[in-house]
């Protein structure tokens, strides 16, 4: 035997710590791109379809409320400044994604029974021809589809959550109006429903942000 | 786990063979929503479907074109055009791409702007690298931006616009043509527009350099040419070349922008000296004249060549890179005109010695067919056929051959002969024969026939009937001489045959032959020399009293009044004169006198007139028995008193016969005849040979009877 032994544990110590770094930066990795290929997963189509048909829609809205007002004749700038009561809140409220998301899809059904409501004072007020009538289907079809494609979106994003319960809670319409108040009942509804859309599509950019992730980050990342 | 979808149920039926179909998904497109769609195929049997197609609802949409489109000119840019037009669809609906293409007007290829220029979400384009003054064709097409979703639309309508002028930035194209008049060679200079003119060229400007003119300051002074506003040749100037070797033309374009660069021309008195293109084709092709050449040995030196094209009422030409050796006529050519195509090779701006070719585009028939008519009288067996040139401008392509037609009614005869010729014989043909003939022109492209020239042969050939004639008339001629020198050499021996005279037994009387009679020598003396009686045996031809001929007294104008009707008498050596009645008056009783047979006796002078003899003496009693004949009376037969008186003392008169009319008492007591003598008649001759009292001699008969012993004949002698 030599009578010169080294200690070779210092050597010993960084092969180890160099082989557990190395396993982190590959788990690391493959977590990456596991949480990027499930985060691609939700910044898929559905996330993609909710957005656009939102902004369709809020779009539509915009032109909804000139198209209505010069349609109603003298004084339609003053109908969407009255207080309505019973007019569902065009807020989001939910502190979760998935509350967020319940409560769009919960709010777009409450304004349904009131878009057929203005849907069918308009046709009384206005000729079966009026540009107005069109939209107001449109609108009315293009929100129908949104809550759809926003359910889509819960489902597939919160697949272990409860599916939100369909449209059906007790919705209060006002009773039985005249031209004046149908009119400003109208313009309330629309202007509150260009609001909701807004919060909508807010909304709905907010959590593409968050769910879509960019290449550039991995990249910096590393 | 459960999916809550809106299903969007949709169904249209279609019968028919489909691959492809446009369906209305009710009153709201369902945007930005999830469709499946798939087909089922039924028929009685059963269904089948198809694929089902999960997709975008965005994947399925053909937009429409997009509309109002516009295009816009700017004069700053007159290589360039500004497109807008207008989202049909928001693009919260669907974003859309577009497409934009152009070509200019009257071209068929399109031009494509690259996708990439034509990003989504754009309402105008900017088109550049345009031609100025030139019209443009836009149309734009859109589709759904999202790639691999959508169809493209239709394209727009067409829209036209067209770029601002610009300065010319080509040449004009200079040419000139030349014309030879009253010995002066005169050349026209002539212009095109430049290819590159960017406008619409307003005039040319012009100066012309030659020696005599003096040079100002070193520039010659421009002259402005007003454009022509009818075609695309404009007449520049006419100069004389008369005594110049040498002449520059300088030319440029003016549009409203600017001038164009300067083409030059150079014509040099050393033109000749540059050898010209070789081998030069030109042939058509597929609607075109197709020129082909090969360089001339001084190629190097070449600039460019100009293809020259002069037709009936148009020059033109055009301008080929100094490389090119084949090359098509772009201009306008008209079917069926000739073209007199040259090719000049161009020195820098000199004009080289052209080489030059004739074509047509496109051959047709000749437009005029050819006159046809005869050279000449035709012949029996030939005739000369010519026929008129066709004019150049009716002949509508090279005229290849001429195809001669002849027929007699049986039978169509065709002969070819080359197009070189206007005239040909035809050999071979019947005599008497009516023929009907026309020719036939012919090119490539076809050919016209001229209008029948009927024509007949001679029955006989030229010279046939005047050699038959002649040869007849020859052969008549001949016959009758030869008839008629037989009948002078033989007429006694053809009155003899023909006119054999018979003695009339009835008149007949013995007389008494006194063959004693001396026969003196002084018949000489008295010129009675040349008289002899013939004995009237008409087959022995004897000559008797031929010493007789002598004495016998002889009036030479009856005896010599020789009938040349030799019919008379057989004998035939009965030469001998005879006066006949039938002489002076009755030539056509000749031919009765032939049947009668005349026997002579010889007549012994009585009277004084008779050798031997003396007045007043006894006369001879020489006694004859003869017949009545055409004999020529003798002197004693015209006094018939001393006829008489010797008669009385002779033989008894002797009463003529006549067989005809007549006064036969009066030729009775006149009639006296002569003994027939040996002298040959003279025929047609007779009457005019009278022969001279010297020769009368010869012609008196040799024996005269006693004036008393003959009875006169006169005229109405008739033939026993």
């Amino acid at each position: 035997m030599n009578g010169h032994v080294k200690s070779m544990n210092f050597q010993q110590f960084m092969e180890q710590a160099t082989t557990l770094l190395s396993l982190l930066l590959v788990m690391a990795v493959d977590s990456t791109r596991t949480v990027a290929a499930s985060r691609n997963q939700q910044c898929g189509n559905p996330l993609q379809q909710t957005l656009k048909l939102s902004r369709l829609i809020q779009k539509e809205s915009v032109d909804l409320i000139k198209t209505y007002k010069a349609s109603q004749g003298e004084m339609s700038e003053l109908f969407c400044k009255v207080s309505v009561n019973n007019i569902p809140d065009p807020n989001i409220s939910g502190m979760e994604h998935s509350e967020r998301i319940v409560s769009i899809y919960t709010h777009l059904q409450d304004f349904l029974p009131h878009f057929n409501r203005v849907y069918d004072q308009q046709t009384d007020l206005q000729s079966s021809t009026s540009p107005l009538l069109t939209e107001l289907n449109s609108v009315r079809a293009h929100s129908i589809n949104l809550a759809t494609l926003t359910n889509s979106l819960y489902q597939s994003l919160f697949p272990n959550l409860p599916v939100p319960e369909p449209a059906g809670r007790p919705t209060t319409l006002p009773p039985p109006q005249n031209v004046f108040q149908q009119k400003v009942y109208g313009c309330v509804v629309l202007k509150t429903y260009k609001e909701l859309l807004l919060n909508v599509s807010r909304e709905l950019r907010t959590l593409k942000s968050k769910m879509c992730i960019r290449r550039i980050q991995i990249n910096t990342f590393f | 786990p459960n999916h809550y979808c809106t299903i969007l149920h949709c169904s249209s039926t279609h019968r028919g063979q489909y691959n492809s179909i446009q369906v209305k998904l009710g009153d709201i497109f369902p945007h930005h929503m999830t469709l499946e769609v798939w087909v089922e195929a039924h028929n009685k049997l059963g269904k089948i479907e198809s694929e089902h197609l999960k997709e975008d609802s965005g994947w399925f949409v053909k937009t429409d074109p997009p509309s109002d489109v516009k295009v816009f000119s700017e004069r700053s840019f007159p290589t360039s055009l500004l497109i807008n037009w207008t989202h049909r669809i928001i693009k919260e609906r669907v974003k859309l791409t577009y497409q934009i293409r152009y070509r200019q007007n009257g071209t068929q290829n399109w031009t494509y702007v690259p996708l990439g220029d034509t990003a989504s979400d754009i309402k105008s384009f900017r088109l550049q690298d345009l031609q100025p003054y030139q019209v443009y064709e836009t149309q734009v097409s859109c589709k759904n931006a999202k790639e691999g979703h959508g169809y493209w639309s239709n394209w727009s309508n067409i829209v036209t616009k067209k770029t601002p002028e610009d300065r010319p930035t080509s040449k004009p194209d200079l040419w000139r043509i030349i014309a030879e008049g009253d010995g002066i060679q005169q050349v026209q200079f002539i212009c095109k527009d430049p290819v590159l003119a960017n406008g619409r060229i307003i005039r040319f400007n012009i100066k012309i350099q030659d020696p005599k003119d003096k040079v100002k300051n070193g520039s010659l002074e421009w002259k402005n040419i007003t454009r022509s506003s009818q075609g695309k040749i404009t007449d520049l100037k006419q100069i004389d070349l008369a005594d110049q070797k040498y002449v520059g033309v300088y030319v440029t374009a003016t549009n409203s922008v600017g001038n164009s660069p300067v083409a030059s021309l150079f014509i040099t008195a050393k033109a000749h000296e540059h050898a010209p293109v070789e081998e030069l084709k030109v042939l058509p092709h597929r609607g075109q004249l197709w020129l082909e050449w090969k360089p001339p040995n001084s190629s190097k030196l070449v600039s460019e060549y100009v293809v020259e094209w002069v037709g009936s009422a148009q020059t033109d030409w055009q301008k080929e890179m100094r490389n090119t050796t084949r090359t098509a006529i772009k201009g306008h050519l008209e079917k069926f005109v000739c073209y007199n195509v040259s090719v000049y090779p161009i020195y820098h701006g000199c004009i080289g010695k052209p080489a030059s070719k004739k074509a047509y585009l496109e051959q047709g028939a000749p437009a005029l067919a050819p006159v046809v008519n005869l050279n000449d009288k035709p012949g029996r067996n030939q005739a000369t056929l010519v026929w008129t040139e066709i004019p150049q401008g009716r002949r509508r392509g090279f005229i290849t051959n001429y195809t001669i037609f002849y027929t007699s009614g049986s039978e169509v005869h065709n002969l070819t002969v080359p197009a070189n010729t206007n005239s040909y014989t035809l050999k071979s043909l019947s005599g008497n024969t009516k023929y009907d003939t026309w020719i036939k022109a012919s090119t490539i492209g076809g050919s016209i026939s001229s209008f029948n020239h009927s024509f007949t042969t001679l029955k006989y050939a030229p010279g046939e009937m005047e050699f038959i004639v002649v040869g007849v008339s020859l052969g008549f001629l001949f016959i009758m001489v030869m008839t008629m020198l037989l009948c002078v050499y033989k007429k006694d021996v053809i009155k003899e045959n023909f006119w054999p005279q018979i003695p009339d037994p009835g008149e007949s009387t013995i007389g008494n032959w006194l063959p004693d009679y001396p026969l003196k020598a002084e018949t000489q003396e008295s010129g009675l020399s040349g008289i002899s009686v013939l004995d009237v045996d008409v087959c022995d031809g004897k000559c008797v009293f031929e010493e007789d001929k002598a004495s016998l007294p002889l009036k030479k104008d009856k005896y010599l009044s020789e009938e040349h009707s030799s019919g008379i008498g057989g004998s035939s050596c009965m030469s001998s004169p005879r006066q006949s009645v039938s002489d002076s008056d009755e030539g056509g009783d000749m031919a009765d006198t032939t049947a009668s047979t005349v026997q002579y006796s010889s007549v012994v002078p009585a009277s004084s007139g008779y050798k031997g003899q003396t007045p007043n003496s006894q006369p001879q009693q020489a006694l004859f028995s003869r017949s009545e004949s055409t004999q020529p009376l003798l002197d004693s037969e015209e006094n018939p008193d001393m006829l008489l008186q010797e008669a009385s003392r002779q033989s008894p008169p002797r009463r003529p016969r006549f067989t005809d009319g007549g006064d036969p008492a009066g030729i009775a007591e006149q009639q006296e005849l002569l003994e027939p003598l040996d002298f040959c008649p003279l025929g047609e001759d007779s009457e005019q040979d009278t022969p001279v009292d010297g020769q009368a001699a010869d012609w008196l008969p040799a024996a005269v009877p006693p004036l008393s012993s003959y009875m006169p004949q006169l005229g109405g002698y008739r033939p026993q």
